[in-house]
């Protein structure tokens, strides 16, 4: 680390744009449009069953009737959905995106992200339908039945493939911190995933002991694979875009990401305090909670100029800036004994899991799509309102979510700890902010729709351009690939 | 950080670093034996019968463990006694014979650790119909339950008597399925109300003294090894 690590001094995109931007982007169509393809699917359907699983919330009796759709089922797709579905394909079509884009070489084994993409699809339906029918585990995080699990660890693999090459068949030695969070998203989460379901589903370890493999499971599949697949693409397009250093960036930042690559798994006992556990888990859980507070506030400085605005991208990457330091807070506050009392148990800690994983890493992958789309697809996006309308209404959806689940959540829990108020009591106290959520869920599914609409028709028309300018004239000048900020 | 294979490493490490602390509560807690009581001369805890094994595993894919935990805290923490939801915590042994152990996360119904010694106490045909009828808070779930007509066959002996007021009309019957019997029979199997000698004199919280609550930290280490010299049976 002698010379000045940032973005900023890579080869400036003006000038070679067109070069630069159709031999690194445009092999990668193919692959990298499939995987987003299949992200925005599921996230589709993920945001009709989380409206599902919201109304019954208040609603016990919608659709369990159907044995497909108890609440329990319907939660546990749900969750799988959006992690497997939408966060795994969104986030390594944009870490394998960044990854080529800093090798400075055009990404290879494509042909092994298009049958790594189709074989974990298909495996996660197979699951899903595997859920519905009765094989789900009811661990959280890892409710895929165990018949699929090694099979999309392999397809895991053969779409990780690309990025190792990628990052091998670098031109430069120097690395980003891009780098650091792309290629240790992809090379944590096949260790973790595949220790987890050893340890849970093949040879079960014995006792509460499960609980603790589990709690590290979760949270070091978010804070070692989902997180820093977010935070790859935004240290990637915040220097970019606004073609500011990051600041900061030499000592602060690779100690940040240290921080929360060995702290992150750490915090896996956080849910399990005054669980039947020894205490050190819960505890040690809840310092390492507290450590990871440096990680998000340096996270915060590296990546402040994306507050300047000025392309829905740079929108999209602030928010969910905010909301992942938030959520980090929150996780944080939340493990503390004196709060969980209160907390544990309730739809305050799905409030703190909703910020973090929806307004943090989501939010982020919409900015960085919204950001490759047109480059790799070689198109401008079909509507720019449509862009706009889509970040309105996620970003009202996720606050309008986040703030009614931790009021509901808040009342749920002194309800609870009081031992006179009845389940019918606390059922009627919490409805109206529950009936809130189910709204918030509405906006963001409606919000989604729109995000599919706008992209398959963009992916997916003939024209080149609909202003009749060549693509390549547009891509001189990124701002013109975006939707204006207003 | 140009160095490709020492950045490798680095990942590396800190992976085996977070997995050693699952390794360390390894060591504590697995190898929690049962506890043999000499004066019942049986262990504790009990082995879950065969039907309510299997409904073990009707409860984890239903999801029944989105809505109800199984775990109960300290009286100071929470009140999860003060609803009668158990005498005392639960203990990491407790939960050495389960294949899957369902703590849960969320507490949307009540917790379900010791429902079978819920007083006044559920019997099967409780559970049956309110898994069948449901109840304003809870979802009834019907598709457990087989209805046939009874005009031309016996009637089963396992027929939900429902009474008066029936949702179901006169010549049918209501009979739950093999699912339905093992899902019952695992919810009365849960109880965690065996007083381990060796947890009850680690977890006794001492009257009004600061940060009492630590007092669970050595329990499980403590449990596995010391010989307990008067058992008792507190129900």
């Amino acid at each position: 680390m002698t010379t000045a690590p940032t973005h900023a001094s890579q080869p400036p995109v003006e000038g070679s744009a067109s070069a630069e931007v159709t031999a690194i982007d445009s092999t990668a169509r193919g692959p990298l449009l499939l995987l987003v393809g299949a992200a925005v699917k599921w996230l589709v359907i993920g945001s009709v069953l989380a409206l599902i699983t919201s109304i019954q919330l208040f609603k016990p009796a919608f659709l369990a009737d159907c044995s497909w759709f108890t609440h329990g089922r319907a939660e546990a797709m749900r969750e799988t959905i959006f992690i497997y579905g939408w966060a795994a394909n969104a986030g390594l079509a944009i870490a394998l995106w960044v990854l080529a884009r800093l090798g400075g070489s055009p990404l290879r084994a494509g042909n092994w992200i298009g049958a790594g993409a189709i074989f974990w699809n298909l495996g996660l339906l197979v699951g899903l339908i595997g859920i519905a029918t009765g094989d789900a585990t009811s661990i959280s995080f890892l409710q895929l039945p165990r018949y699929v699990q090694p099979f999309m660890l392999f397809a895991y693999g053969a779409i990780a493939i690309a990025g190792v090459l990628a990052w091998t068949g670098r031109r430069h030695d120097q690395t980003f911190a891009s780098h650091w969070y792309a290629v240790a998203a992809l090379f944590l989460f096949p260790w973790i995933f595949s220790v987890a379901q050893v340890m849970l589903l093949w040879a079960p370890v014995r006792g509460t002991l499960q609980a603790v493999v589990a709690g590290w499971y979760v949270q070091g599949a978010w804070t070692l694979w989902l997180a820093p697949l977010a935070l790859s693409g935004a240290y990637y397009l915040v220097p970019k875009i606004t073609g500011r250093v990051i600041p900061s960036y030499v000592f602060w930042t690779s100690l940040s990401f240290w921080t929360l690559v060995f702290v992150g798994a750490w915090t896996g006992g956080r849910h399990l305090v005054g669980g039947p556990v020894p205490a050190w888990i819960p505890t040690f859980a809840i310092g390492s909670c507290s450590l990871l507070l440096f990680h998000y506030f340096m996270v915060l400085l590296n990546l402040r100029h994306a507050f300047r605005g000025g392309s829905v991208a740079l929108n999209f990457i602030a928010f969910g800036l905010v909301a992942y330091v938030a959520g980090g807070a929150a996780d944080a506050v939340t493990s503390l004994r004196f709060v969980a009392k209160v907390t544990q148990f309730t739809h305050f800690i799905e409030a703190q899991q909703q910020l973090a994983l929806y307004g943090g890493v989501s939010m982020m992958f919409f900015g960085a799509i919204y950001f490759l789309v047109p480059r790799v697809a070689g198109r401008v996006w079909a509507s720019g309102a449509l862009v706009r309308g889509h970040f309105f209404l996620t970003a009202v959806g996720v606050l309008l979510l986040v703030a009614a689940l931790a009021k509901a959540g808040l009342t749920q829990g002194h309800g609870l700890n009081t031992a006179s108020v009845s389940f019918a009591q606390i059922a009627a106290d919490t409805r109206t902010s529950l009936l809130i959520a189910t709204a918030a869920q509405g906006i963001l599914l409606l919000g989604n729709l729109i995000f599919a609409f706008n992209f398959f028709h963009t992916a997916c028309s003939f024209s080149p351009s609909k202003s009749g300018v060549p693509v390549t004239d547009l891509l001189r000048q990124p701002s013109t690939m975006e939707a204006p900020a207003s | 950080m140009k160095n490709g294979p020492l950045f490798f490493l680095g990942l590396f490490i800190a992976l085996v670093l977070s997995w050693g602390v699952v390794m360390e509560a390894n060591h504590q807690l697995g190898s929690l034996a049962p506890y043999l009581d000499e004066n019942e001369g049986r262990a504790y805890p009990d082995r879950a019968s065969g039907l309510a094994a299997r409904g073990q595993f009707v409860y984890a894919d239903l999801g029944c463990a989105a809505c109800h935990t199984q775990q109960v805290r300290r009286p100071d923490f929470g009140s999860d006694q003060a609803r009668g939801w158990g005498d005392r915590q639960s203990f990491a042994r407790d939960y050495i014979h389960q294949t899957r152990v369902l703590l849960g996360e969320s507490r949307v119904g009540p917790d379900l650790a010791n429902l079978a010694t819920r007083k006044p106490p559920y019997d099967a045909e409780d559970l049956l119909k309110l898994l069948y009828t449901g109840s304003a808070q809870h979802p009834a779930y019907k598709f457990l339950f087989h209805e046939r007509a009874t005009g031309t066959v016996q009637s089963s002996q396992n027929a939900l008597k429902l009474g008066s007021g029936a949702v179901v009309p006169a010549g049918r019957e209501i009979v739950p399925t093999e699912r339905a019997q093992s899902l019952v029979a695992y919810l009365l199997s849960l109880n965690n109300s065996y007083a381990y000698p060796a947890e009850t004199a680690t977890n006794t919280v001492a009257p009004a003294k600061e940060g009492a609550h630590n007092a669970a930290a050595p329990a499980a280490d403590a449990a596995g090894k010391s010989a307990p010299a008067h058992p008792a049976h507190s129900k």
